[in-house]
């Protein structure tokens, strides 16, 4: 088939959802999309689908797999980024709070910089002054000598790798880095 | 180490980070304390996720992993349920679309009856015209207006851009939807004075799709487009680098969704780019790229684009032959295509090319004719281009008094269009040479390019006529 041929598309929406069904139904289980998620990003994709068809969407089956694809991306990418944020409030809370007994803060500071310990030395830094000392990001950014711009990117990475860390440690004694 | 272990299920919502912030708090604490049990858990359910978050896609090699069945079949079959519910909402929602374009058909052209005064007041007095779709016709016939009536495309933006504002998130299905039509909308609109070369109205119109487009979530397609208008401004400012960048993103977004076709035609885009830019071979080789994936049947307009620009990159580089024997091949979609703007083009081309070949009597006919259509589409730049195409002929047969009268008329033109004064000093400089006899076919030349140069960057300034 030359470039130029026209693919064989399905006329209506209905036949053209149950020749696509397989490789959605492949292509949600290849990314592991949770059943629950999986309606949202599907209906999303379809309906800009729909909405875009009869301007000329030229092969809406690699056109609605590959959104579909990116969604699913997308998806896992919000679901980490929802993770540090997470992680980093969550650590953030346990530093401040005024423990008793004495303990429990000492037992915290510890695991903190045996964690700490794990990381490449540049997220070392920041994460320290960062939950030690308490430092914002545009604090970070003056100390440390990024620019005030790629300091939230930057600082993404390190939780990354903190949150890299604490899940993953116990089963892969590997070193990781952002 | 907390003793008590975080139930699996909870372990599994903290990765998903679906957890309250105190469970949250709880589970990260825990993990920190580096318990080796919870970490194996934890650790099985990170590891396949996280490819797909860190994953620099190849969309090929994507494709290519999918489907070479590493996923069981039950985990396939666990998501027909999901499927047959979506699919059902769909269609069922496509038949309420069917019914929602046939109104909002009827809308615009309810609209357009009225007389061009009163239609802002009627969108604004009228509830029936707070529809998504009348909305959605409105930003693609301007766009269509874009290549034969120029200021009608404003007009039809401006009114796309004010029936948006009236609608709320709830006539669109969510947030999503609403930011990327509201986006293009405004995109449109900068697009649309652009091409009437208000640059300032373009400017401003563009900064704020800039603004929505990064403070919203928009659907890749759309973004792809808005994005290929804000090139295609960028190139219009000569900012090329940037220009350049842009449609890269939008190549990449149009391979990611496997639209060839889409491809070709930002392909063509940027060799434009490169024509601006002074670099004619990869302009060329641009076009060829972008003429092998246009699709000639389904897209017949942007590949005649494709074939035209190549023609004039032809006939630039001199190889005049060359661009005749395509020309040639190419006068039927011309013909086909048949829309004044077209027909136009081919014939100011088809003088281009016969002045190449010393034809000059045909050339002047045709620059004559084209001159005229302008004047009468009130494209008063592209007039004034077309006279010093003719100017040129007039200046290779020695008929001076014609060289001075049409430099005359020229410089009325620009007067009575307010163009801007450096184009008018370039075209001042060029009367007074004429008016002297003085005017040579290397100043008809200066200036022409000049003139062309300066249409999309008023910074520049004429340089003394060598």
């Amino acid at each position: 088939m030359s470039t130029l041929d026209p693919p064989q598309v399905e006329s209506s929406l209905e036949g053209f959802l149950k020749q696509v069904r397989p490789r959605l139904k492949t292509l949600f289980a290849h990314y592991r999309i949770p059943l629950q998620d999986t309606e949202d990003i599907l209906q999303q994709a379809l309906v800009v689908m729909i909405y875009h068809h009869r301007e000329g969407i030229r092969d809406p089956e690699a056109w609605l797999l590959g959104t579909v694809r990116n969604k699913c991306l997308l998806y896992w990418r919000e679901q980490r980024r929802k993770l540090y944020d997470s992680v980093d409030a969550a650590v953030l809370d346990a530093v401040a709070e005024p423990l008793e007994p004495a303990q429990e803060g000492a037992d915290l500071r510890r695991d903190l910089a045996s964690a700490l310990e794990h990381l490449p030395e540049r997220c070392r830094s920041l994460l320290s002054l960062r939950y030690r000392q308490g430092y914002n990001p545009a604090e970070l950014a003056e100390r440390l000598g990024y620019s005030p711009a790629s300091i939230s990117k930057i600082t993404t990475r390190c939780l990354a790798a903190l949150t890299r860390h604490l899940v993953t440690a116990g089963a892969c004694k590997k070193k990781v880095g952002p | 180490m907390t003793a008590l272990h975080p139930a699996p299920v909870a372990l599994e919502r903290f990765i998903l980070g679906q957890l309250s912030p105190a469970e949250m708090r709880e589970v990260a604490r825990h993990l920190l304390a580096g318990c080796p049990e919870c970490q194996e858990v934890t650790a099985g359910l990170w590891e396949p996720a996280d490819v797909f978050a860190n994953r620099c896609e190849d969309p090929q090699a994507l494709a290519t992993a999918e489907l070479a069945g590493e996923d069981s079949l039950d985990a396939r079959d666990g998501y027909d349920e999901v499927l047959d519910r979506v699919f059902e909402q769909v269609v069922a929602t496509e038949a309420r679309l069917a019914d929602q374009r046939a109104l909002g058909r009827k809308l615009y052209d309810e609209l357009m009856q009225c007389p061009a005064e009163r239609r802002r007041l009627l969108m604004s007095n009228s509830q029936r015209f707070r529809n998504r779709m009348f909305c959605e016709l409105l930003v693609e016939e301007s766009y269509e207006a874009g290549f034969s009536d120029p200021r009608r495309a404003v007009e039809v933006a401006e009114l796309a851009v004010l029936a948006l504002d009236r609608l709320r998130v709830e006539d669109f299905d969510g947030e999503e939807a609403q930011a990327g039509l509201r986006v293009r909308a405004w995109a449109q609109l900068g697009n649309a004075f652009r091409i009437n070369s208000d640059l300032a109205s373009s400017e401003r119109a563009f900064s704020m799709t800039e603004s929505l487009l990064s403070e919203s979530r928009v659907p890749l397609i759309e973004r792809a487009r808005v994005l290929a208008l804000l090139a295609s401004w960028r190139r219009a400012q000569r900012r090329f680098g940037e220009a350049l960048q842009i449609f890269d993103r939008v190549a990449a977004i149009y391979k990611k969704l496997g639209q060839w076709n889409l491809l070709g035609r930002t392909l063509l885009q940027k060799a434009l780019v490169c024509s601006w830019a002074g670099d004619a071979e990869g302009e060329m080789k641009l076009l060829r790229r972008a003429l092998d994936l246009i699709d000639p049947h389904a897209d017949p307009r942007v590949f005649l684009a494709a074939r035209h620009n190549l023609i004039h990159a032809l006939y630039d580089q001199g190889r005049v032959r060359e661009a005749f024997a395509l020309l040639y091949h190419t006068r039927p979609l011309y013909l086909k295509a048949g829309d004044r703007m077209n027909l136009l083009k081919l014939r100011w081309l088809e003088g281009l090319v016969a002045f190449g070949l010393q034809r000059i009597d045909q050339a002047e006919a045709a620059f004559r004719e084209v001159r005229e259509a302008f004047l009468e589409l009130g494209l008063g730049y592209d007039a004034a281009l077309a006279s010093l195409d003719l100017v040129g002929v007039y200046v290779l047969q020695g008929r001076t008094i014609d060289v001075s009268r049409v430099a005359e008329e020229t410089l009325a033109i620009f007067q009575a269009h307010n163009t801007h004064r450096e184009a008018l000093a370039a075209l001042l400089v060029f009367c007074s040479a004429a008016r002297l006899d003085e005017a040579g076919i290397d100043l008809v030349r200066e200036v022409s390019s000049f003139l062309k140069q300066v249409r999309n960057n008023p910074e520049l300034r004429f340089p003394k006529p060598s």
